[in-house]
């Protein structure tokens, strides 16, 4: 059966394209809504820096509604609002709008975790150096947790992707479209074999740089950034990070000190 | 001359858990630190001490009761002028809280960066504490790649940077070992002696008080039980908290060298005269 069909190569690097395309292109907007939402989150939140019970309440609320939509019940519902704005509701940049509502109240909320692991004692060294909450925010907090940001990021590229694979049922292009139209309609299952394997492939090397990314801008850990894992060895990025914590904390932390002497 | 920080009648509570009284942190707290003293609050843990350095500086809010930080009460300050002032109070940690993904120059900076000084200025002045506090080598090094004590060194220049007028120290040795505290203890005199920047060190342990402060007092139960000279109060502890607190009677060393006090006093003679009359 699998030979009888040739796979279009010109058809599969469209596809990848595509898919890149939306993910980046849906990533990049959802954060420029998601990260403020989230920062807001974060702040607001009973044990942020400026708690406001109100905001933050309607904010969660509002956040967990979107996120509780089936992603594929969303593309419908935001059609109206993907001709309003895109003109259609077909193609890749079509499919950026219901990717992007999909995915901004994830990221904020992912957002909103990164923030929360930073250490509360640097936050409050911080109040009393007389920073205010807006220099916390762009000092303390975002640049403390950049790495964990990081892969926040990669998590929420990687979902994204996977959406939109979804939206090939209602024509959103990419491979997921092609993987549907395919090996679903047509029963190329070839085709399918091989555009899954390639988004595989993307998720695989979309985790791996971000987790060497993440890895490389961390200071928190002590054993020098870089080489220290292969291209796929880290697999899970919280499962690594946890095992990094565990290993920071298994050193004794306030071991002998070599300036005694002064 | 008046003060430098004047602590007024200040009362603490947190409210309660669950229903019922507010937990009393701490209770008609009246303390008076003179410019360029360094000034000791020791305590066991749960006495109240964290709140207490918490609200000089107001990172707590006082239930009632005043601080007057060089003449200004800190209650009648805007936000604003409150993140002002707070740039003219340097504070230390015990977990040193440094920022995890700045290097030890670029921690320095921070505070400066608060001030609003100009980037090259901020570096320029880092540099000059990095060398007072004796880490000019180790300006790149992130925290994670300094031991206890070198952390604390780069907080303490992080904490007077902005050239504050007081310095707030939380417990600052507590997680280095003896020889590291002795050492950051020096360094803090050595501050004091220099700049004149007046310091509150806040500690459970008896030996940081004994070797840095010139004045003391005893925190109890959220109250000031005993307050005096370092001296005075070492040789003639008039409260039982002082005493508890002083003579390290959780050890077998402390409940010997109490008995021992009380059998010289008995005898006429204070302890550390016999001890140095045996050294020699």
């Amino acid at each position: 059966m699998l030979s009888s069909f040739s796979v279009d190569g010109g058809m599969l690097l469209a596809g990848i394209g595509q898919t890149l395309y939306m993910t980046l292109a849906s990533a990049l907007l959802a954060y420029l809504i998601g990260l403020p939402l989230g920062v807001l989150l974060a702040v607001t939140a009973p044990e942020g820096i400026r708690p406001l019970r109100m905001l933050n309440t309607v904010l969660g609320f509002v956040v967990n509604v979107l996120r509780s939509v089936p992603f594929l019940i969303l593309l419908i519902l935001v059609i109206p609002l993907t001709r309003a704005i895109m003109g259609t509701s077909l193609g890749p940049s079509a499919t950026v709008v219901p990717l992007t509502v999909a995915a901004a109240p994830f990221v904020a909320r992912l957002v909103e975790a990164s923030l929360a692991e930073v250490d509360q004692g640097v936050v409050e060294a911080a109040w009393s150096m007389g920073a205010s909450p807006f220099k916390i925010i762009m000092k303390v907090l975002l640049p403390e947790a950049r790495s964990s940001l990081l892969l926040g990021a990669t998590i929420a590229a990687i979902t994204i992707l996977g959406y939109s694979a979804m939206s090939g049922i209602v024509g959103g292009g990419g491979l997921g479209d092609i993987a549907i139209r395919y090996g679903y309609y047509r029963y190329e299952t070839s085709v399918m074999f091989v555009s899954v394997a390639l988004l595989v492939v993307i998720v695989m090397v979309l985790q791996a740089l971000g987790n060497r990314w993440a890895r490389s801008i961390d200071k928190k850990a002590s054993a020098p950034s870089g080489m220290a894992f292969g291209l796929f060895g880290s697999g899970m990025p919280l499962g690594g990070r946890k095992a990094e914590k565990i290993g920071q904390s298994a050193v004794p932390a306030e071991n002998k000190d070599e300036d005694a002497a002064t | 001359m008046p003060p430098i920080l004047a602590i007024e009648k200040l009362s603490k509570s947190f409210p309660a858990v669950r229903a019922g009284d507010d937990v009393r942190a701490l209770s008609d707290i009246d303390l008076f630190i003179e410019e360029g003293e360094i000034f000791g609050i020791i305590g066991k843990s749960g006495a109240g001490k964290s709140t207490l350095v918490r609200c000089i500086n107001f990172l707590e809010r006082p239930t009632s009761g005043e601080i007057v930080f060089n003449g200004v009460c800190l209650s009648s300050l805007s936000k604003a002028e409150l993140y002002h002032t707070r740039q003219s109070m340097g504070m230390i940690f015990q977990q040193f809280n440094l920022l995890a993904q700045r290097n030890a120059l670029r921690n320095i900076c921070f505070p400066l960066e608060v001030a609003g000084w100009d980037r090259q200025k901020a570096r320029q002045r880092a540099s000059e504490l990095l060398e007072l506090v004796g880490m000019s080598d180790k300006a790149g090094a992130y925290p994670a790649q300094l031991s206890g004590g070198q952390r604390q060194r780069v907080a303490i220049a992080r904490a007077i940077a902005a050239n504050p007028r007081i310095l707030l120290c939380d417990e600052a040795t507590s997680a280095l070992d003896p020889e590291t505290t002795h050492s950051i203890l020096a360094l803090l005199k050595d501050i004091n002696a220099r700049y004149g920047i007046t310091i509150i060190v806040i500690t459970h342990e008896m030996p940081v008080i004994e070797q840095i402060a010139t004045r003391l007092a005893v925190l109890d139960e959220g109250r000031i039980v005993e307050a005096g000279r370092t001296s005075e109060v070492f040789a003639a502890p008039q409260s039982e908290a002082a005493r508890r607190m002083l003579v390290r009677p959780q050890h077998e060393d402390g409940l010997i060298a109490a008995a021992a006090r009380r059998y010289f006093e008995s005898q006429g003679m204070a302890l550390e005269e016999v001890i140095r009359d045996y050294a020699q």
